[in-house]
């Protein structure tokens, strides 16, 4: 209840900034009415001030920045500061965009800078160090420190606003985009508050430790805001990182009946259907979006994975530009758009997108790993080796990058590096079962048949434990190989064994083989010498 | 999630996914500065009576002025002023009238242009006209907005200068003070925010942004210092951070990305190289595949080239293995796509990196420079036949025949000009020389190439650049004048070679390797072995062999026989494996002045003519001439002094000819110990002239060792001097000898060694 009180009072304060508190304020029991705090009260500097603030709101939502800042400029109350302030910002940004499009040439384009940010951050910085600042103005002094590229302050005035104002998720955010690795996120000293157990769950998942944001959120959920559809989401996208797809589809269903116009997110939910193949469910996702708002980044990108399963690569690519046109910044569609192009065998507009998506994100594995395709569609291993290692580097624990890693030392005749390779994806869970199957392969290319042998008994193994039937499990060559290796051990028992269960596959190249190696088997023990195999009698 | 202040921008140019850096084929545009340029031009043009000397000053500034970058209008006014006094004047009013004026000021400024032009000298063609012609049109395209945002930024331009011109208010004074560069102090002041100061400083200070065409030539021209003369470059951090800045304002510029791989290799980051390497050919590819009609064929092509370089990325930071697979990946995709050039290249890298392992590569080289010949690649044909004749050189090829091909080679390259190889092979001809022993054709060699005038059109007529070929023909330089005993100059070599190539260039090796190969020598001939062994730690380090070699021999020196025996047993294998015909030789000399030591001078023997055998056989004229000297050392120990006399007799000549001090003081040392052996047996009246005729010789040597300073030699020298002037009876003369001798026994610890036992 106390974290309850403290949401209502921060929406009331600003409601600008905090959609979160709402969000999160309605997923607690509502109050009852007599514990409904009261409106602040006004001071006398805020009373004074009340009549321009109003007025200068109007003019603030009305996007014309510059007028806001003008009616505000005499103004003294904090809350009036900030909005005078943050509107000379955000003005400064719009002209920036604006600039943009007109400026001088491409080099420039740039070069084209927020004017404003210079002179804020020069009476910000004067205000900051005589200790006037209040959370709110920290927050958009470290947003200006951010934007001026001077990192390291930056992440001190956030710090600084989260402890001012530990409720205003915006600090928190642009906090999480500055911090980079799990080291620095140990040095900082954050205010101990409720909302930090959400924030250090945000960080764990952007730095790919899901297993830690997962205990988090759920710990969160325990807590309280079991409702909350911001946890449910995160926890969604928290299953997606890990391939735990069965368990993020759930959540997102369930989501999506809690919060049926939700856009936010639904872009993984939509990659998760399309690995899926689900397409009845995509296109139902997809045309319930347009109705909500067709111009939205991730209704853009759901569309495009609709089209990308219905094969119909170009619709795909369009629609991802669309989504960039939207947001040139949304990584996802860049990515996105490399595979619709390495779909359509346009390979140097693949490397194109890719490239954007790292420069828009450098940890941004899928784009890495799609390079590494590309190049390797090219017939280029040794070139696509880079690109896999970088992304095996941001997802040490991907089996996929592995086993990626390991067909292009294949490639290259480096066995050794490949054994390993393939050895690592399984140990580390291999998620297409396809790591045990091939280092056998390689194995037995290198006669090592004890430890091919050995790698299928565990393939076998471990299809027939998991159950479900994969479209490209090869059991039956599995067998195959493990009845001939069997028989030339004289273990013919076994090889028999294998051999009926590989007659069970009605794969017909292998079950003639199957056929003539159950008869030997069968036969043998009474008498090797007499038998022979058709081929020799003819 | 993006966040709310992202800007969300739509960009314009963005067409099928893709962003065109470029899409109106503006390569440039109107700047401030530039109209400062225009404005120059302007006034050349109109004003008619101009002093001749004043306008070729001016004529010559005028390309440079349009290349370079955007200068603040101070530097641009400074330089114009150095030219010629009035026409800043003249400029400067017209500046100001614009910017002190209204905008039609310059629209007006920009009709009147051409016709200053019409009737003038510049025609439409020339560079200025070209220049002019363009700044019109990217003029006449800016939309209104872009042509009121230029004439601001001009007013802003030009006061600058003058700050108190425009009023500016209270804040923004303050502001400038901030960004001001005079204001460089406050970052040592506060220096935990010394890169904020700095990021700032840069983006106001830099010239603004600068427009494509500058770029190019900025980046073309620090390519070609980066290849030709480093130390003209910009330092790497610096250019490094224009890089940052060029990526920054363009991200879609892939050269810039070559140029960050071209630094980064300089200061050996393989990290940022190979992602330099590979973002370049990413973005290349895509140029590449838009640019060209037939675009699978560029697109293909740069792929080809983009493994190829890769290659010799891991080449240069001796990752064979990698190498070896990157270059197979080339030789395959260039095989499926039939590019015989690329192939080509391929071929020769392939013979380079069988040499780099060690392995012998000689008919690679040989198949590369025929199918050169064959596709008309004459620079790796070339190519190939000068590393033709390296291994040639090392596995004892007639010389005539390399020296022949080398010459024809010569000619094709004058012919075309590929001044890079001319200078690898005059370079090559200089080490070939040397290690033929016929030290004034190496120095005529290297003196040929130091004071040859450069072809390169950037640089022409600049004596030096810094290549690999400068580096080898200075060290051989320093090695052949410390041979004379020229220590002065050597050092005075070293300094400019220290200079040219910093000790972080991939060079440098070259000289450091020489560099401690002299100081050892000269320790080991003054006789003090404590200085000469830090020198074996540091030379072992450049290369292992040469390292092993001289701690073998420092051994020797200090009579721990029987370590040094191992290391030239473990040397003489390697040798064996690697095939260095040089090191053996000299391994096997070291060997012998083993076995005298233990006074084997019948085992010597074989090994001696072994030695000569090779030595022979390789046209090594100075290993020779040493092999025979010890040879000559033997027999006279084994009490044949006619036969000695007659070897070192034949040797003399060319001993003193080519050889070094060292050496010519050893013969005729040698010689007259003969000389003194053979006088024993003549007969009484023989003898006298004999045994003067060995303190002749001995003179003779004398002069050689002390102009050496090598004491231990001295002494020796002094102490038969003695002797023979005590049998000769010339008591005075005697007399002075042995105070000399005790003199220098005296300061030289007592070596153990008996005159009798060493060369």
């Amino acid at each position: 209840k106390n974290v309850k009180l403290q949401l209502i009072s921060i929406w009331s304060e600003s409601n600008y900034l905090c959609f979160r508190a709402s969000e999160l304020a309605f997923s607690l029991d509502p109050l009852p009415l007599n514990e409904i705090p009261p409106a602040p009260e006004l001071t006398e500097e805020d009373a004074r001030d009340l009549d321009a603030l109003c007025l200068a709101k109007s003019y603030f939502d009305l996007k014309e920045y510059d007028r806001a800042a003008y009616f505000l400029r005499g103004c003294r109350s904090q809350k009036a500061y900030f909005l005078y302030m943050y509107s000379r910002y955000l003005s400064g940004e719009k002209k920036k965009d604006d600039e943009t499009v007109d400026s001088l040439g491409p080099l420039e384009k740039g070069q084209v800078r927020n004017e404003a940010l210079r002179e804020l951050r020069v009476e910000l910085s004067k205000k900051h160090s005589a200790g006037e600042l209040d959370g709110f103005a920290l927050y958009l002094y470290g947003v200006v420190l951010r934007k001026l590229d001077l990192l390291k302050e930056a992440v001190e005035i956030f710090v600084a606003a989260t402890h001012a104002l530990p409720l205003h998720w915006g600090s928190w955010l642009e906090l999480c985009n500055l911090i980079t690795n799990i080291e620095m996120l140990k040095s900082l000293s954050l205010p101990e508050c409720w909302v930090r157990d959400f924030f250090m769950a945000h960080m764990f998942t952007e730095l790919q430790m899901i297993k830690e944001a997962l205990q988090k959120y759920q710990s969160l959920m325990e807590a309280g805001f079991a409702k909350s559809t911001y946890i449910i989401s995160q926890i969604a996208v928290a299953y997606h990182n890990i391939r735990d797809i069965d368990q993020a589809l759930y959540l997102f269903n369930e989501l999506r009946e809690q919060d049926p116009f939700r856009i936010e997110n639904m872009d993984t939910f939509s990659n998760l259907l399309y690995v899926r193949s689900m397409k009845p469910e995509l296109s139902y996702l997809a045309h319930n979006l347009v109705e909500i708002d067709k111009y939205r980044v991730e209704t853009c990108c759901v569309i495009g994975n609709y089209y990308s399963l219905r094969s119909q690569h170009e619709k795909a690519a369009l629609y991802f530009q669309r989504a960039l046109k939207l947001n040139p910044r949304c990584l996802g569609a860049w990515t996105l758009m490399g595979h619709e192009y390495m779909e359509m065998k346009n390979t140097s507009a693949a490397i194109q997108a890719y490239r954007h998506a790292i420069e828009v994100n450098k940890r941004d594995y899928r784009a890495w790993y799609g390079l590494g395709q590309t190049y390797e569609i090219l017939k280029m291993p040794f070139y696509s080796l880079y690109y896999y290692r970088k992304a095996h580097q941001l997802r040490p624990n991907d089996s996929r990058m592995l086993v990626a890693l390991g067909e292009c030392y294949e490639k290259l005749s480096q066995q050794v590096e490949a054994k390993k390779c393939y050895w690592r994806a399984y140990s580390v869970g291999d998620v297409e079962r396809m790591a045990l199957l091939k280092l056998a392969k390689l194995h037995e290319q290198l006669n090592e048949f004890d430890d091919a042998a050995q790698c299928y008994i565990i393939y076998i193994q471990d299809i027939f434990s998991c159950g479900e039937q994969l479209e490209h499990a090869e059991v039956s060559t599995a067998l195959r190989y493990l009845g001939q290796y069997y028989f030339k051990n004289k273990l013919y028992d076994e090889a028999s064994l294998c051999a009926q269960r590989c007659c069970d596959y009605n794969d017909v190249s292998s079950s003639s083989a199957a056929h003539s190696q159950l008869r030997d088997a069968n036969l043998s023990p009474f008498g090797k010498m007499l038998i022979l195999s058709p081929k020799q009698v003819m | 999630m993006a966040s709310v202040h992202e800007s969300l921008y739509f960009n314009p140019m963005m067409t099928n996914g893709v962003v065109h850096a470029n899409i109106f084929g503006i390569k440039d545009w109107v700047t401030p500065y530039k109209i400062a340029v225009l404005a120059l031009l302007h006034e050349m043009s109109t004003t008619k009576p101009m002093a001749l000397l004043d306008r070729r000053r001016l004529n010559k500034l005028i390309l440079p002025l349009q290349q370079g970058p955007d200068l603040t209008l101070e530097q641009f006014l400074k330089i114009v002023e150095e030219c010629c006094l009035r026409m800043v004047n003249a400029v400067k009013h017209r500046l100001f009238l614009m910017a002190d004026g209204e905008l039609q000021d310059m629209e007006h400024f920009f009709t009147i242009l051409p016709n200053a032009f019409s009737d003038s000298e510049a025609f439409k063609t020339s560079v200025v006209g070209l220049f002019m012609r363009q700044m019109l049109l990217a003029y006449n395209k800016l939309s209104f907005s872009q042509v009121y945002k230029l004439y601001k930024s001009l007013q802003q331009y030009c006061h600058r200068v003058q700050p108190e011109l425009s009023a500016l208010p209270t804040e923004d004074m303050e502001l400038t003070s901030n960004e001001d560069p005079s204001a460089e102090h406050i970052d040592k002041d506060e220096l935990d925010t010394a890169s904020l100061h700095q990021s700032e400083l840069r983006s106001d200070e830099s010239q603004g942004p600068l427009s494509q065409k500058q770029a190019e030539y900025f980046l073309a021209r620090q390519a070609y210092l980066l290849k030709n003369d480093e130390n003209k470059a910009m330092s790497p951090a610096k250019l490094q951070d224009e890089l940052n800045n060029i990526l920054k304002f363009n991200p879609d510029f892939a050269e810039a990305h070559y140029l960050s791989y071209l630094n980064s290799i300089r200061v050996q980051d393989i990290y940022i190289s190979t992602h330099s390497l590979l973002h370049y050919f990413d973005r290349l590819i895509l140029s590449g595949g838009e640019g060209k009609s037939n675009g699978d064929e560029g697109y293909g092509r740069s792929l080809r080239y983009a493994v190829l370089n890769l290659a010799t990325l891991h080449c240069r930071f001796g990752h064979y293995q990698q190498a070896d697979l990157a270059l197979q990946e080339a030789i395959r995709i260039a095989q499926e796509a039939n590019d015989h050039v690329c192939l080509q290249h391929c071929l020769s890298w392939l013979y380079t990196l069988e040499q780099m392992k060690g392995s012998d590569s000689v008919v690679l080289t040989e198949d590369s420079v025929k199918i050169a010949a064959h596709f008309c690649l004459p620079y790796l044909a070339s190519l190939g036949i000068q590393s033709l004749v390296q291994q040639g050189a090392k596995q004892g090829m007639p010389a005539n025949k390399l020296l022949d091909a080398l010459r024809g080679t010569d000619i094709m390259h004058w012919k075309q000009s590929l001044s890079e190889l001319i200078e690898i092979s005059l370079a090559q001809t200089t080490s070939i020389w040397r290690m033929y022993g016929k030290s004034t054709m190496a120095r005529q060699q290297a003196q040929l190439l130091l004071n040859m005038n450069s072809l390169e059109p950037v640089n022409f007529s600049v004596q030096q650049n810094n290549t690999e070929a400068f580096a080898v023909a200075l060290c051989h330089l320093a090695e052949l004048h410390a041979e004379q005993g020229l220590y002065a100059v050597v050092s005075d070599i070293m300094k400019h070679l220290k200079q040219q190539f910093p000790p972080h260039t991939q060079h440098a090796k070259l000289w450091m390797l020489c560099d401690l190969k002299i100081q050892f020598e000269k320790a080991m001939n003054d006789g003090k072995y404590h200085l000469a062994e830090p020198h074996v730690t540091a030379i072992s380090a450049l290369n292992s062999t040469e390292g092993l070699y001289r701690k073998a021999q420092l051994l020797k020196a200090l009579n721990q026989t029987t370590e040094a025996s191992q290391i030239l047993q473990q040397l003489q294998q390697q040798c064996e494996k690697s095939k260095d015909i040089e090191m053996t030789i000299r391994v096997m000399l070291a060997s012998a002045e083993l076995h005298w030591d233990s006074s084997g001078f019948a085992t010597a023997l074989p090994l001696l003519l072994q030695a000569l055998a090779l030595s022979r056989q390789h046209n090594l004229q100075s290993l020779t001439s040493e092999t025979l000297l010890h040879l000559a050392f033997t027999q006279l120990m084994l009490g044949i002094p006619e036969q000695a006399l007659v070897l070192v007799q034949d040797v003399l000549e060319s001993v003193l000819a080519h050889g070094s001090l060292i050496d010519k003081g050893r013969a005729l040392l040698l010689a007259a110990r003969c000389q003194m052996a053979l006088a024993g047996a003549a007969a009484q009246e023989h003898r006298l002239t004999a045994l003067e005729q060995a303190v002749h010789t001995l003179d003779e040597a004398a002069v050689y060792f002390s102009q050496l300073d090598c004491k231990e030699r001295m002494r020796d020298i002094h102490y038969l001097q003695a002797r023979l002037h005590h049998t000769l009876g010339n008591i005075s003369q005697r007399n002075k000898c042995s105070m000399l001798f005790r003199l220098l026994d005296q300061e030289l610890p007592s070596s153990g060694m008996t005159v009798v036992s060493h060369l």
